[in-house]
């Protein structure tokens, strides 16, 4: 108790200039990036031994930036949202129905048939309207959802699967008898889906493809990731997040507004899901209703994986990005390789059960280090 | 130094030889990464015989505990019951060798009732099937044997136990299964006086049939009241062990700390005629009729057994709990306490009793703990003015002396004492004029306690007023201005500095028990109205 106790603790966070950068980037951030290093070696190297073709696609242009980065994109959107209620100890498993809506109310609004652009509320053609309306609808989508979850007491993950339902079965409703909506037409629009930045870079070619610049939809997904990375760091909210996801009763012993957090925190999921779905609509060209089915276990997958607590109270936008793009890098790889779409979904489905039993074990390890401390006293 | 090495080379291990079926440690150390738990700790465990340990924490008490239950294996050294060697892989090997070690926070199973319980692992079978009658026979018979039987209903289920009901379940546990050495690990830290007697009476009685039983608890006088000989370790070694009866609580703490208790508990008092809260009529689920105020810069002391409705009360007026009528008025102004946000808006802090599940976010840093209450003000268009909140949280870190190794270390990784001081800084840097502390020195050390003491006489001198709930009545009676004493949800009786005795406020605290105690001057003219 007096001063001669010098904490082992203080001594151990010294040390060297690598353990300050791993203390930096995060250990969990660290293994990511080996085990993305490794999958990388896998798809390019180990291939050719095991004597599948296409791994020395892996390294062109062509695909490094018009199928890995634009594939990401949409999962990337959903697991940044999905972040932010993981994070905070729930869970929104709505967020591809979410983004379904968003899908059809752009594309609504944009060709005027529809519910939504056939009521003549919104002004239709206009694309910036468009893409407002689709992310309005989502964040209205994530507003239900809190309103169950905070007022009807319902549990996140059944609240979530009710509305995961109602908002699949709601995009049908949007549209003219369930049907797709198109064909979005508008150039500005398309843009967002076609549209590359610094195409004139003198960037070399890369196993024989032409550098062809950087989508627009991947700078949307790092956009989204940095605003949503500053809201996590630096707000009250994301504070309120972390520290709900920790401990919902001392959180709001402390002063926290536990349902108004709760909330927003699923309209921010719910409005970065629509998001996600007014660039569905800008690059499959229509509103279609099943545009955003089953994107919702690619993202919790993507979330666990990048290292966020299945209890809540820690999770980074970082990490769940790195995961992102290791599921894309993923299912890239196998596509080049020629495993079809079933093998896809087999080893996603192990991947977020493996994603989970290393978040488990991950917490199971730190309660053993708090147990051993207590244990000194 | 020197002096307490000769304590240790004290005659008790040249003494006569061990009676059978003493559980005998010798040259016990453990190390954990960055400490040396215990270092060559030997010790004889005696049946018949009640041996305390006392130490600080961090001390090695648990550590020697968990050793003993089997959580634990010693990096060298040996533990033996006459002569045969013991090495547990685990705590279920421990219980087959009888010993048992009762932490303070029993394994209950929530959903079951108390006799099973009781059985827990090995349900009693009659023609290889489950015999229900006979559980409920067995248990009602061994609960009757030591006059529980009144205590524990045996159909109540796990989850609606009170902490005492929860520790004789798992007591009745240990001795259905032979129990030859059993450990309480700070038994009595959520019991009310009156079931800490009836714990004492069934630990001596355990002891006279011959059971050795070993007593961790911060509590001197419980120790010196009821222990047969006290080991006192300090910094993983074991300092001395001797007979109670040579001990004092002076020498006990200057053994563990270096230091007298009567630098402990210094009030200045300091209370002004300023009311900053009065409740009058309060009425919740838990309360009828409550009434009481809180002047600025005074303690006022809350007691009254378990389960008398404080802890409630200080959440009924903190808004955590619904209010069924009465009014708050907080420095002259009536206002309604809808959340805990509204309370801190309006300036009261409540540090709760229970900090690792109420006060903490455990997995979270110490810095994002201390600023909690305060982070509306800290922000600025919602951002969070990162500067300001270090300077403030290292403020009242450095205030309180918290050991931290830096403001990013995770809280739940720091002692129970620097825990708690957490949880204080909250609530400094949010600067209420009401401080609710609900039991603030449960479960700290001696050293942290004395630390908590100075702090709360510093800010009622400030001008807080302090709402200050305790179970300890010690503590109660030497920090407190004023005590109010609750039993059953009714305010029974509120007593000044200067009438304030253990004796008084265990009265009012027990009116109804005491029913031979005549409805006499000493009680009720100690009322104030709240009748």
């Amino acid at each position: 108790m007096s001063s001669t106790s010098t904490s082992p603790t203080a001594a151990r966070a010294r040390g060297g200039a690598f353990r300050r950068l791993i203390g930096f980037i995060g250990a969990d951030n660290l293994s990511l990036m080996f085990a993305l290093v490794a999958l990388v070696f896998l798809v390019v190297v180990a291939s050719g031994w095991f004597g599948f073709s296409g791994g020395d696609k892996f390294f062109s242009w062509q695909n490094l930036m018009n199928s890995l980065a634009q594939a990401i994109v949409i999962v990337g959107l959903l697991s940044i949202g999905e972040t932010v209620v993981i994070v905070a100890g729930a869970l929104d498993i709505s967020v591809g129905s979410i983004a379904s809506v968003g899908s059809v109310v752009a594309a609504s609004v944009l060709v005027g048939t529809g519910t939504v652009g056939a009521l003549k509320i919104l002004p239709t053609n206009n694309v910036l309207i468009a893409v407002f309306a689709g992310i309005m609808a989502g964040a209205l989508a994530g507003a239900i959802n809190g309103l169950i979850v905070t007022q009807l007491r319902v549990n996140p993950i059944i609240a979530t699967l009710g509305t995961l339902a109602a908002f699949a079965g709601f995009a049908f409703l949007l549209a003219p008898e369930g049907k797709p909506i198109g064909v979005v037409t508008q150039p500005q629009f398309t843009w967002l889906a076609q549209g590359r930045f610094l195409q004139d870079l003198a960037i070399p070619p890369l196993a024989g493809s032409k550098w062809t610049g950087i989508p627009v939809l991947t700078v949307v997904l790092v956009i989204v990731a940095i605003i949503v990375h500053i809201i996590m760091t630096y707000t009250d909210f994301g504070r309120a997040v972390y520290a709900i996801g920790g401990n919902a009763t001392a959180a709001r012993l402390a002063g926290i507004n536990l349902s108004r957090v709760r909330v927003l925190m699923y309209m921010l999921s719910g409005g970065i899901a629509g998001l996600a779905g007014v660039l569905l609509t800008a690059r499959t060209t229509s509103g279609n209703p099943v545009n955003g089915t089953g994107l919702e276990l690619q993202a919790v997958t993507a979330v666990f994986l990048g290292g966020a607590a299945t209890a809540g109270g820690k999770g980074t936008i970082f990490g769940t990005f790195l995961a992102v793009i290791l599921v894309g890098v993923l299912n890239n790889g196998m596509n080049l390789l020629g495993f079809n779409t079933f093998v896809q979904r087999v080893a996603l489905g192990l991947l977020l059960i493996a994603a989970v039993a290393i978040s488990q074990g991950r917490q199971a390890r730190a309660e053993r280090v708090r147990t051993r401390i207590a244990a000194k006293e | 130094m020197t002096t307490t090495t000769a304590d240790i080379a004290s005659p008790d291990m040249a003494a006569p030889p061990n009676p059978p079926g003493t559980l005998e440690i010798r040259n016990v150390s453990k190390a954990f990464p960055n400490v040396q738990a215990l270092s060559d700790v030997s010790l004889d465990i005696r049946p018949g015989e009640i041996l305390a340990f006392m130490g600080e924490n961090g001390a090695g008490k648990s550590t020697l505990l968990k050793i003993i239950n089997g959580d634990y294996q010693p990096d060298s050294g040996t533990l033996t019951i006459d002569g045969e060697r013991l090495s547990f892989s685990n705590p279920r090997a421990a219980h087959k060798a009888g010993i048992r070690v009762i932490y303070q926070e029993p394994e209950i199973i929530p959903g079951v009732d108390v006799a099973e319980n009781i059985w827990a692992g090995e349900l009693p079978k009659r023609f290889g099937m489950f015999s229900r009658t006979r559980l409920n026979h067995e248990v009602r018979r061994s609960l009757a044997q030591y006059g529980f039987e009144d205590v524990v209903p045996i159909h109540s289920l796990g989850e609606e136990l009170s902490s005492a009901q929860r520790q004789l379940v798992e007591i009745m546990r240990a001795l259905k299964s032979g129990v030859r050495v059993l450990a309480l690990d700070e038994p009595t830290s959520s019991l009310a006086d009156e079931e800490v007697e009836r714990l004492f009476t069934l630990v001596r009685r355990l002891r006279d049939e011959g059971v050795a039983i070993i007593y961790v608890s911060h509590r001197i006088k419980e120790i010196l009241r009821l222990c047969d000989r006290v080991a006192i370790l300090r910094d993983g070694q074991l300092v001395a062990v001797r007979p109670a009866a040579e001990l004092t609580d002076g020498e006990i703490v200057r053994l563990m700390v270096g230091r007298e208790l009567s630098e402990f508990i210094q009030r200045r008092r300091a209370g002004t005629d300023r009311e900053v809260l009065r409740v009058t009529g309060l009425r919740s689920n838990w309360h009828q009729d409550v009434s009481f105020h809180i002047n600025a810069g005074e303690v006022v002391g809350f007691s009254g057994l378990i389960g008398a409705g404080r802890t409630e009360l200080a959440k009924v007026i903190f808004g955590e709990l619904p209010k069924n009528g009465g009014s708050i008025v907080l420095d002259g102004q009536e206002t309604t306490i809808r959340r805990p946000d509204d309370a801190i808006a309006k300036g009261i802090g409540f540090a709760p009793e229970d900090r690792k599940r109420e006060g903490l976010v455990l997995i979270r840093s110490v810095l994002e703990n201390a600023s909690l209450a305060i982070l509306r003000r800290l922000s600025r268009f919602h951002f969070v003015r990162r500067g300001l909140e270090r300077s403030i949280a290292s403020e009242y870190i450095e205030t309180l002396r918290v050991r931290t190794p830096s403001l990013e270390q995770e809280v739940g990784k720091l002692s129970g004492g620097n825990q708690q001081k957490v949880v204080l800084a909250r609530w400094l840097a949010a600067k209420p004029k009401v401080l609710i502390l609900d039991e603030p020195t449960r479960g700290i050390d001696v050293g942290a306690k004395a630390e908590i003491y100075r702090l709360i006489d510093d800010l009622a001198n400030q001008g807080l007023g302090i709402m200050f709930i305790s179970s300890e009545l010690p503590e109660i009676l030497g920090l407190s201005d004023r005590i109010y004493v609750l039993q059953a949800g009714r305010i029974t009786g509120e007593l000044s500095a200067a009438e304030a005795t253990e004796e008084a406020v265990l009265k009012l605290a027990m009116v109804d028990q005491l029913s031979t105690v005549p409805a006499g001057a000493a009680i009720s003219s100690e009322e104030n109205g709240t009748a």
